[in-house]
């Protein structure tokens, strides 16, 4: 029963990551007082391209082929880490947060080889900003967690969960604030949102994330979207569960998975709204500011490392 | 009502964690308006930690204080601040002299000096050590942003973190000071902002610009 609550989740993980993006894509439609497109348009616009013609780079060899199905598969590894409505997760057991990070790590970097295997230079452009990037974020990624798995005693992320599950709801302590606040500004990083890249353009010169893309089309840029969508979702989940997890099901009941998943949605919307805000709020980062804002995510998770000594003692 | 007394305890032990996420974010700030806006949301936290403390010790002074910080600090100085913003007419930057990642670092070096340093003396006296330790933080804060921040007017900001500091260092030691000499502090606040207005705009008028790094030679 738990284990098909563990796949049932992994799975509204994976089928949900679409509609995060339309939700935040309506969200943020709203703010600019636009219509916007209905929150499920992302799921038809992977419809669309599942049903195209898949192009291929005549220079392109064999990884160009390889690489969207590297990145759904540790994408979907990922997304069966996080726990969603009960304090455990699919491969919960399995690995410990490095893991979680590294998969992840894998992904992208299977990606950036897509990206330069592709042949244009806007992909290699966007392949070694992504490599920038991502070795910048990996820092406060790793730091941030092993602050709270060091509070938690718990090495994989179904534990700290657990373990933040008994705590008080009022006993916030200065490394959960900070932990919190610098995995934030990560995932904005990771996921490729607006103050580091801008995920609705193709047209701009400091795309990342669109350039590495750039060669990909029909079903192979399906699934390397789908993957993004999840990751995005995954992340978001991730926050929610390590720092708000509070309502999830102990039991292994309906009344009680089902009530976990309406606060899922509860916690997970301010998340997305916030999400929306900031990236009408501000404008893209000139590329030389981006290792400033990383900078400043690894001192606030350094910071919060050493606060585990305060808060233990 | 136990509701109520639950949440004063949590004010008293666990906002200070806001008051250092109000430190890293100003020392990273690079608007003049966000740093204002940081400095009034700091202030707020303050005057709910003044609050909390009169709730508990039963002081009817507290709230007299509070509502003091909450109408001068929160809403007057941040006014004041942005009209001034407006008619000296100058770039928003605060034209820092160290890069954000720098800054935020020397702010975690002294968040964590501040702790070291009230580490002894909270275990001898019994007073919050979070709390404690935020006020030598906002104090440390503050000097650092008044020598790294070019802009005039920054360093007004810089004291004012500073006072925030005193302030609380005063709360969290006695709970605070008497009612007349909180006043006078004010007081002393607001005369201190008006001159150093006035002053902004003789450095302007005579310079044309705010940054006090170029101030190297006489004018007349």
């Amino acid at each position: 029963m738990k284990i098909a609550i563990n796949v049932l989740q992994a799975l509204a993980l994976i089928l949900g990551g679409p509609l995060v993006r339309g939700i935040v894509a309506r969200v943020k439609a709203f703010l600019q007082r636009r219509q916007g497109a209905s929150i499920w348009r992302p799921y038809s616009d992977l419809a669309k391209l599942f049903r195209k013609e898949d192009l291929v780079p005549p220079t392109a060899s064999s990884i160009f082929r390889v690489v969207p199905f590297v990145l759904f598969g540790t994408t979907i590894c990922v997304a069966s880490f996080v726990p969603l409505v009960q304090p455990s997760a699919l491969l919960a057991s399995r690995g410990d947060f490095f893991l979680f990070v590294y998969l992840l790590a894998m992904g992208r970097f299977f990606l950036s080889l897509g990206g330069f295997d592709g042949g244009s230079s806007f992909g290699g452009m966007g392949a070694s900003r992504e490599a920038l990037v991502s070795s910048l974020a990996e820092a406060p990624f790793l730091l941030s967690l092993v602050a709270v798995a060091i509070l938690a005693s718990h090495a994989d992320i179904a534990g700290m969960v657990a373990w933040t599950m008994q705590q008080n709801i009022f006993n916030i302590s200065a490394v959960h604030i900070l932990a919190f606040t610098s995995l934030a500004m990560v995932v904005i990083a990771e996921t490729g949102r607006m103050p580091v890249d801008n995920p609705t353009t193709h047209l701009e010169l400091t795309m990342i994330h669109e350039g590495m893309v750039l060669e990909y089309s029909g079903p192979r840029l399906a699934l390397i979207e789908w993957a993004s969508a999840v990751k995005l979702h995954a992340m978001l989940a991730l926050l929610v569960a390590l720092f708000v997890p509070w309502g999830m099901a102990s039991s292994v009941s309906v009344g009680a998975i089902g009530l976990a998943l309406i606060l899922y949605c509860a916690k997970a919307a301010p998340l997305m709204v916030l999400l929306a805000v900031i990236e009408s709020g501000m404008a893209k980062l000139r590329m030389y500011l981006v290792p400033d804002f990383l900078g400043v995510a690894s001192a606030v998770s350094a910071l919060a490392v050493i606060f585990t000594i305060l808060v233990k003692r | 009502m136990g509701l109520v007394e639950i949440a004063t305890g949590k004010v008293l032990s666990s906002f200070s964690v806001f008051l250092f996420l109000t430190i890293l974010l100003l020392v990273v700030a690079r608007r003049i308006s966000t740093s204002v806006l940081l400095f009034s949301v700091q202030s707020a936290i303050i005057a709910a930690e003044v609050f909390a403390t009169g709730f508990r010790e039963r002081l009817a002074e507290a709230y007299v204080v509070g509502a003091l910080i909450l109408v001068i600090k929160v809403v007057a100085i941040p006014r004041a601040f942005f009209g001034l913003v407006d008619h000296l007419k100058t770039s928003h930057d605060v034209k820092a002299s160290t890069t954000p990642t720098q800054s935020v670092f020397i702010a975690a070096a002294m968040i964590y000096l501040s702790y070291a340093a009230v580490h002894s003396y909270g275990q001898s006296v019994h007073v919050p050590e979070d709390a404690l330790a935020a006020s030598v933080a906002l104090i440390l804060t503050g000097a650092f942003l008044m020598v790294s921040r070019n802009k005039a007017l920054m360093q007004m900001l810089g004291l004012l973190v500073l006072e925030n500091g005193i302030f609380l260092a005063a709360l969290t030691t006695t709970f605070g000071m008497p009612l007349v000499i909180e006043i006078g502090v004010f007081f002393d606040i607001l005369i201190g902002l008006l001159l150093m207005g006035i002053f902004t705009f003789r450095i302007r008028d005579t310079f044309d610009h705010l940054d006090v790094s170029k101030l190297r030679r006489l004018r007349g």
